[in-house]
C-alpha cells in the first residue's frame, strides 16, 4: 500500500490521477456505455435490456427480504399481485395506468403488512414452505376468479403506461424509464444499507437472537423489510404488464420463484450489486440456448449449485475479491 | 345417487392418493430429518422412479414387481451418489442445502426432457377388471397399488423398527452427534437416508406409473403435496407425515364431492397456512420445530 503512494504515478497524463481513481472513472464510462447501447443495438437488445432492468427492480425487493434473513420462495406472488392489480385497477376503477399502478402497489403493501405480521414469526424452512404455500394459493386464486383476471387465458391487450399524456409505447421509451427504475432501486438498496435502519437489518440477519437483545424489534425490522421487498416486487409486476401487454397465471409460477432465486445467489446474496450482476447475466443467457432450453435449465442448475459450493458470495464477490488483491498489492 | 356408495368410492380412492401422499412423504421427511434439508428434487425422483419402472416394463418386458423393486434400487443408489458427491457440503445447512435441491431438480428434470421427450409415455395395467367389496367396486390395479404400498410401509416400519441400519437411521436422526458417539458411523448414514428417502419416491412413482400417465413433469404436483403433508404432520416426524398423508387423500376426496377442486384445493392451501401458523409443529404428528 505505502510503497504504491510513494511511487510516482506512471501513467503519461499529466493530471497523474491515482490509479484507483482512474480505474473508477474507466468503470463508469464503460458502465455509461454498457447502459446507452441497447438504443443503438435494435429492437432484440432493447427487449432484453428491459427486461433485465424489470428483474433488476424485483430480485432487489428479494435481496432486500433475504437480508433480513428470510428467504422468500413465494416471490413471484406480489409480482402477480402487482400486474394484477395494476392492471385491474386502471379497468375497473378507470384510472390512469400510473395511478393504477401506484394504487396496487399501496395495496400489495398493505396486504404484505398484515401477512408479513403473521408469516414472519415462521424461521428458516417454515418461511421459506409458508411463502411457497401463499404464492401457490395466489396463483389458484388469478386461475379460479376467471370472471375478473381471465383465468387461465389472462389479460391481454393491456394499453401501456402514459405519464401526463406522454405514453412509454415504444422499446425505447420504456426501456429509459425501466432504466431509471432500476437504478433507482440499486441507489435505494446502497443508501438504505449505509443507514442505521439498513444496518439494524443487517444485524438481524447475522443474529437475530443477539439483534433482539440490543433492544432491536426483529418483527417489525423484518415486516418493514417484507414490506418494501414486496412493493418491489409488484412494481416490477406492473412494468412486466405495461412492457409486454399480456399477463397470465401461469407466467408468475414457481418457475418464475425460482427464476429470482437463482439470480439472486448467481449474482451474490451478501453484496448489494449482487440482484443487478444476477438478473444482467441470467437475463440474456436464455436467448445463447435458444432452441435448446433444457441444456440452459440444466447449466442454470449446475451453475447454482458450483457457486454455492465454490463461490458462495455468488458472482459480485468475484470484482470484490479481485479489488481487494488489488488493494494489497 | 346413493350417499353411501358415493361415500365409499371417495373413500377408496382417497386412500389411493393418500397412499401416495404417504409413500412422498415419509421420504420427504426421512430426508429432512437425517439431513436438516428441504428435498427439492423429491419430486424428480418420483418422476425417475416412473420412468425406471417404464423402460423395465415396457422395454425389457420385466413384470411389474420386479421391476418396481428395480426402480427403488436404482433410485437409492443414484440418490446416494448424488447425497455423496454433491450434497455432501450441505448437510445441515437449511437454506443452502435447499437451494442446492432445486438446482438439482432443475438438472434431472430437464435431463430427463432431453432423454425422454415431453411427451407422456403410458405403461400397461397391471390387472384388468374390477372387484366389488362390500358394494363399492374398484377397479383391480387400483387395489394392486394399495397392497403393494401397503407392504412396502410394512417392510419400511421393520426396517426402521429392527434392522440394525435402521436403528442406526433413526439415532443419526434424532441426534447425529450422540449417534456418532454411540459408536454409529453417521458418515454412511447420510447417504443411505437420502437414498431410502427418495427411493420411496421412486417406489411411489413406479407404482403410480400404470395408473396415470409418466412424463418428465409429472413429480410437481407430487412434490406440492408432500409439502403440504409434512407440514401438516410435523416436519420431520414419519408417523405424522403418514397420518397427514392418508387424512390429506380422504380430505381431498371427500371435498371434492361438495366442492370444485379449485376451490377445494385452495381450501387446503389455505388450512395448510393456517395450520402451520397455529401449530408450526404440526397438526397431526410432532415434528421438530
Amino acid at each position: 500500500m505505502t510503497t504504491q503512494l510513494m511511487e510516482p504515478a506512471r501513467s503519461s497524463s499529466a493530471l497523474a490521477l491515482p490509479r484507483g481513481r482512474l480505474l473508477a472513472a474507466a468503470g463508469m464510462v464503460t458502465g455509461l456505455l454498457l447502459v446507452a447501447w441497447p438504443w443503438t443495438a435494435g429492437q432484440f437488445v432493447l427487449h432484453l435490456a428491459i427486461l433485465t432492468c424489470i428483474n433488476i427492480v424485483i430480485v432487489n425487493g428479494l435481496s432486500l427480504i433475504d437480508r433480513c434473513g428470510q428467504l422468500s420462495f413465494g416471490h413471484s406472488a406480489p409480482v402477480a399481485l402487482g400486474a394484477y392489480g395494476g392492471v385491474l385497477c386502471s379497468s375497473a376503477l378507470g384510472l390512469g395506468s400510473i395511478s393504477a399502478g401506484a394504487l396496487s402497489l399501496l395495496a400489495c403493501g398493505l396486504l404484505s403488512a398484515v401477512l408479513g405480521w403473521v408469516i414472519l414469526r415462521l424461521r428458516g424452512v417454515y418461511f421459506v414452505l409458508v411463502t411457497f404455500a401463499f404464492a401457490e394459493l395466489v396463483r389458484l386464486v388469478l386461475l379460479d376468479a376467471g370472471a375478473i383476471t381471465g383465468g387461465a387465458n389472462g389479460i391481454a391487450a393491456i394499453p401501456p403506461l402514459t405519464l401526463l399524456g406522454f405514453a412509454f409505447d415504444s422499446r425505447e421509451r420504456f426501456y429509459a424509464l425501466a432504466l431509471v427504475l432500476a437504478a433507482a432501486s440499486v441507489g435505494f438498496m446502497v443508501w438504505l444499507f449505509s443507514r442505521p435502519l439498513g444496518r439494524a437489518m443487517s444485524a438481524v440477519a447475522a443474529n437475530s437472537a443477539l439483534a433482539e437483545s440490543t433492544g432491536l424489534n426483529v418483527l417489525r425490522l423484518q415486516i418493514v423489510a417484507y414490506i418494501v421487498g414486496s412493493m418491489l416486487a409488484a412494481l416490477g409486476g406492473v412494468l412486466t404488464a405495461r412492457y409486454v401487454g399480456f399477463i397470465s397465471p401461469e407466467s408468475f409460477g414457481t418457475a418464475a420463484s425460482v427464476a429470482f432465486i437463482t439470480m439472486l445467489v448467481i449474482g451474490g446474496r451478501k453484496s448489494l450489486y449482487g440482484p443487478m450482476v444476477g438478473a444482467l447475466v441470467l437475463t440474456p443467457l436464455p436467448e445463447f440456448f435458444r432452441g435448446a432450453v433444457q441444456t440452459q435449465h440444466v447449466f442454470y442448475g449446475a451453475a447454482l449449485i458450483l457457486i454455492l459450493r465454490f463461490l458462495p458470495g455468488g458472482i459480485a464477490s468475484i470484482a470484490k475479491l479481485t479489488i481487494s488483491r488489488e488493494a494489497r498489492r | 345417487m346413493d350417499w353411501n356408495l358415493l361415500l365409499g368410492q371417495a373413500t377408496v380412492n382417497g386412500l389411493v392418493v393418500g397412499l401416495l401422499y404417504l409413500l412422498m412423504a415419509v421420504g420427504f421427511t426421512l430426508v429432512f430429518g437425517v439431513m436438516r434439508m428441504v428435498n427439492f428434487a423429491h419430486g424428480e425422483f418420483y418422476m425417475l422412479g416412473a420412468f425406471t419402472a417404464y423402460y423395465f416394463t415396457s422395454k425389457l418386458d420385466m413384470p411389474f414387481l420386479p421391476a418396481v423393486a428395480l426402480s427403488f434400487v436404482v433410485a437409492v443408489a443414484v440418490g446416494s451418489l448424488l447425497e455423496w458427491v454433491i450434497l455432501k457440503p450441505f448437510r445441515k445447512d437449511e437454506l443452502n442445502g435447499m437451494i442446492v435441491t432445486i438446482g438439482l431438480a432443475m438438472i434431472l428434470q430437464n435431463l430427463a426432457l432431453m432423454s425422454f421427450g415431453p411427451d407422456p409415455v403410458s405403461v400397461p395395467a397391471i390387472a384388468k377388471g374390477a372387484s366389488t367389496i362390500a358394494g363399492i367396486t374398484v377397479a383391480n390395479s387400483r387395489l394392486y397399488v394399495v397392497v403393494f404400498a401397503v407392504v412396502v410401509l410394512l417392510l419400511l416400519y421393520a426396517f426402521l423398527r429392527h434392522s440394525r441400519a435402521g436403528r442406526g437411521l433413526r439415532a443419526v436422526v434424532e441426534d447425529a452427534e450422540t449417534a456418532s458417539i454411540q459408536g454409529v458411523k453417521a458418515k454412511l448414514y447420510y447417504p443411505l437416508g437420502f437414498g431410502i428417502g427418495v427411493g420411496l419416491a421412486a417406489i411411489g412413482g413406479a407404482l403410480m406409473a400404470p395408473l396415470f400417465s409418466v412424463s418428465p413433469f409429472m413429480g410437481q404436483t407430487p412434490l406440492l403435496k408432500a409439502f403440504m403433508v409434512v407440514i401438516l404432520g410435523g416436519l420431520g416426524s414419519i408417523p405424522g407425515a403418514a397420518l397427514a398423508g392418508v387424512c390429506l387423500g380422504l380430505l381431498e376426496s371427500y371435498s371434492t364431492l361438495f366442492l370444485s377442486s379449485s376451490t377445494a384445493d385452495m381450501l387446503i392451501f389455505l388450512l395448510v397456512m393456517v395450520g402451520m401458523l397455529a401449530f408450526p409443529r404440526g397438526l397431526i404428528g410432532k415434528g421438530e420445530a
